[in-house]
């Protein structure tokens, strides 16, 4: 189905200027009001009340047992930690799901019209959306914002056919078998290239997306305090007990202790 | 000295403010370096007193590094500051840590320029002394020139005192010769790494923003985060020497592959109480393929023993 039969209407500028609020109440046209100039022109965009800041750790990758996906549980804000309970994996249904990176309001916003879009089409066809179609749908749906400030990574894990995919409000799409998303993401990519291979068992694939994330949190400033860890196999995702970094801490200092450093 | 001259520093009035009497001594020697290029030998007593002679730059009418010595006319006419010729960019992967035995240096050895490989076998690891070694970050060639500046201010000292300087003065020292540079775009992010008689090894980071940090591990580069996530995992004091060997390429490794701006090969140095020695400069590609074998036979292994399993 076209995307243009669609009754969400995207990129409509309107010439009213509105404070951004989006009435999900309307039914027929839930029309998202946008500034009325490109961001260029700062002087009509509503002032932000705070500088947003894109700091994060979030990974996914995927190997026999399916995919798995952990983030760090830290809402930064150029310097104050917002929120330090935060979640940056949100399940989109209920074998799909997407971690988010960049600004959270965002990001939680766009999980929310995805989940919709996706639970529509599967009402309307008798069957779920692929992951691939999943993050077509979502770039495609980003792609009018190109240009303004949002700013949406999300790394959509799910569970048919090739299933792991990044997308991007800058519009990149691409699909991949390991990904990194945020300031955290270097640190994370060294300890993941090291240890991530197909044949893990579930086990030891969790325990490397724990030190990828705790060793991220340990270097950056703006990722830490827990890390969550959801695990996309064929029978849906499950979650693991959100743990908090702060006990991988000291476990290792007595480890170090031990080897006598 | 050579830099003081093709600065200019003595037509200077801060020359003149803080070295009146040399000034004195020196007036029949005019700056119009008519000599082209030949210079005389520095009289001994006009440096006695002070080492440390720095050219602190006067803008907006300051001197520009003009290597063409015909100059006819005062420097202070000349404001036209050199255009580049390529973007600068700082992209690398240098690495030190200390364990048991000693000091690790390790690094890179792609020099980037913007996006082109400009060299792929550069020595970003500069021994300065026996015991001390520097890697060297930011600026490849702003770098080259402060290593020289340390090796020569380093040697003076070790003949007029006797005495080798302790590492953490020569940080001092660096970092103090910087100084008068924070602001301007040299960039300079050094880390010397060495061996003290006195108080053991030594690791020192020291920057041209005036950052002077003592530590355990340190990584400097676009490449420094995906190598620290390999070195706080696995860095232990206890670690043999193959082992810290073996880390630290592995560290660059995976900086490397990541990092657009690392690249080519790796150059290792071991610092003990003996003196830096330095291992055969390895290619990193060599690296990967052993990766690539690594990964393979523990696909192998798992598979056999499934059957083993499957069968048993």
């Amino acid at each position: 189905m076209a995307l243009q039969d669609l009754p969400i209407q995207f990129g409509q500028i309107s010439t009213v200027q509105s404070c951004g609020a989006v009435s999900y109440q309307d039914s027929i046209l839930p029309s998202l009001s946008l500034p009325t100039s490109l961001p260029l022109a700062s002087s009509q965009s509503v002032p932000l009340p705070f500088p947003m800041s894109h700091g994060t750790t979030t990974l996914a990758f995927m190997f026999q047992g399916g995919v798995l996906a952990a983030a760090d549980t830290r809402s930064s804000c150029s310097g104050l930690v917002a929120c330090p309970a935060a979640q940056k994996i949100l399940p989109v249904h209920s074998h799909l799901v997407g971690t988010t990176s960049g600004t959270s309001a965002d990001c939680a916003l766009w999980k929310r019209i995805l989940a919709r879009e996706l639970r529509l089409y599967q009402l309307r066809h008798g069957r779920r959306l692929s992951t691939s179609g999943a993050a077509k749908l979502l770039s495609h749906m980003l792609h009018p914002f190109k240009g303004t400030e949002l700013c949406v990574a999300a790394t959509l894990c799910g569970f048919s056919g090739p299933s792991l995919y990044y997308v991007c409000s800058d519009g990149t799409r691409l699909q991949g078998t390991l990904f990194s998303v945020g300031s955290g993401s270097p640190y994370a990519y060294s300890i993941l290239d090291q240890g991530v291979q197909w044949g893990l068992t579930v086990d030891e694939a969790t325990s490397i997306a724990r030190e990828a994330v705790y060793r991220a949190t340990h270097r950056d400033a703006y990722s830490g305090n827990c890390v969550d860890i959801y695990h996309i196999s064929s029978k849906g995702w499950t979650r693991r007990s959100r743990e908090d970094l702060k006990e991988e801490y000291y476990r290792e200092k007595e480890r170090q202790e031990r080897d006598g450093m | 000295m050579a830099l003081e001259d093709i600065c200019g520093f003595k037509d200077t009035p801060v020359h003149r403010k803080w070295f009146p009497a040399s000034h004195f001594e020196d007036t029949d020697r005019s700056f119009h370096m008519t000599d082209f290029g030949l210079r005389r030998l520095k009289k001994s007593g006009r440096n006695s007193g002070i080492p440390l002679q720095f050219f602190i730059p006067t803008l907006p009418n300051s001197v520009p590094f003009n290597p063409r010595p015909s100059l006819p006319f005062s420097p202070s006419n000349h404001s036209v500051t050199v255009s580049r010729p390529f973007p600068l960019s700082h992209g690398t992967t240098t690495l030190g840590f200390i364990f048991q035995g000693g000091v690790i240096a390790a690094a890179d050895s792609r020099a980037s320029a913007g996006g082109l490989v400009a060299c792929p076998a550069v020595h970003k690891i500069t021994p300065i002394h026996s015991h001390l070694v520097v890697t060297s970050s930011g600026s490849g060639a702003d770098c080259m020139l402060w290593e020289r500046i340390l090796a020569r201010e380093i040697r003076l000292y070790q003949l007029r005192h006797r005495r080798c300087l302790s590492i953490c003065g020569t940080a001092k020292l660096l970092s103090f010769m910087l100084h008068p540079f924070k602001g301007t775009d040299v960039c300079v992010a050094l880390t010397l790494c060495g061996w003290d008689k006195e108080v053991g090894p030594k690791l020192i980071y020291v920057c041209s923003d005036g950052a002077r940090l003592n530590g355990d591990i340190f990584s400097v580069g676009s490449g420094s985060p995906y190598a620290y996530g390999v070195l706080d995992r696995e860095l232990r004091w206890s670690l043999s020497k193959e082992e810290a060997i073996s880390l630290a390429r592995e560290a660059v490794f995976r900086a490397t592959h990541r990092d657009a701006y690392s690249g080519n090969k790796v150059d290792i140095f071991h610092i003990t109480a003996q003196g830096w020695s330095q291992r055969k400069r390895e290619d990193l590609k060599e690296e990967y393929y052993r990766d690539m074998e690594r990964r393979a036979k523990i696909v192998e292994e798992r598979k056999r023993v499934t059957i083993l399993d499957a069968l048993g």
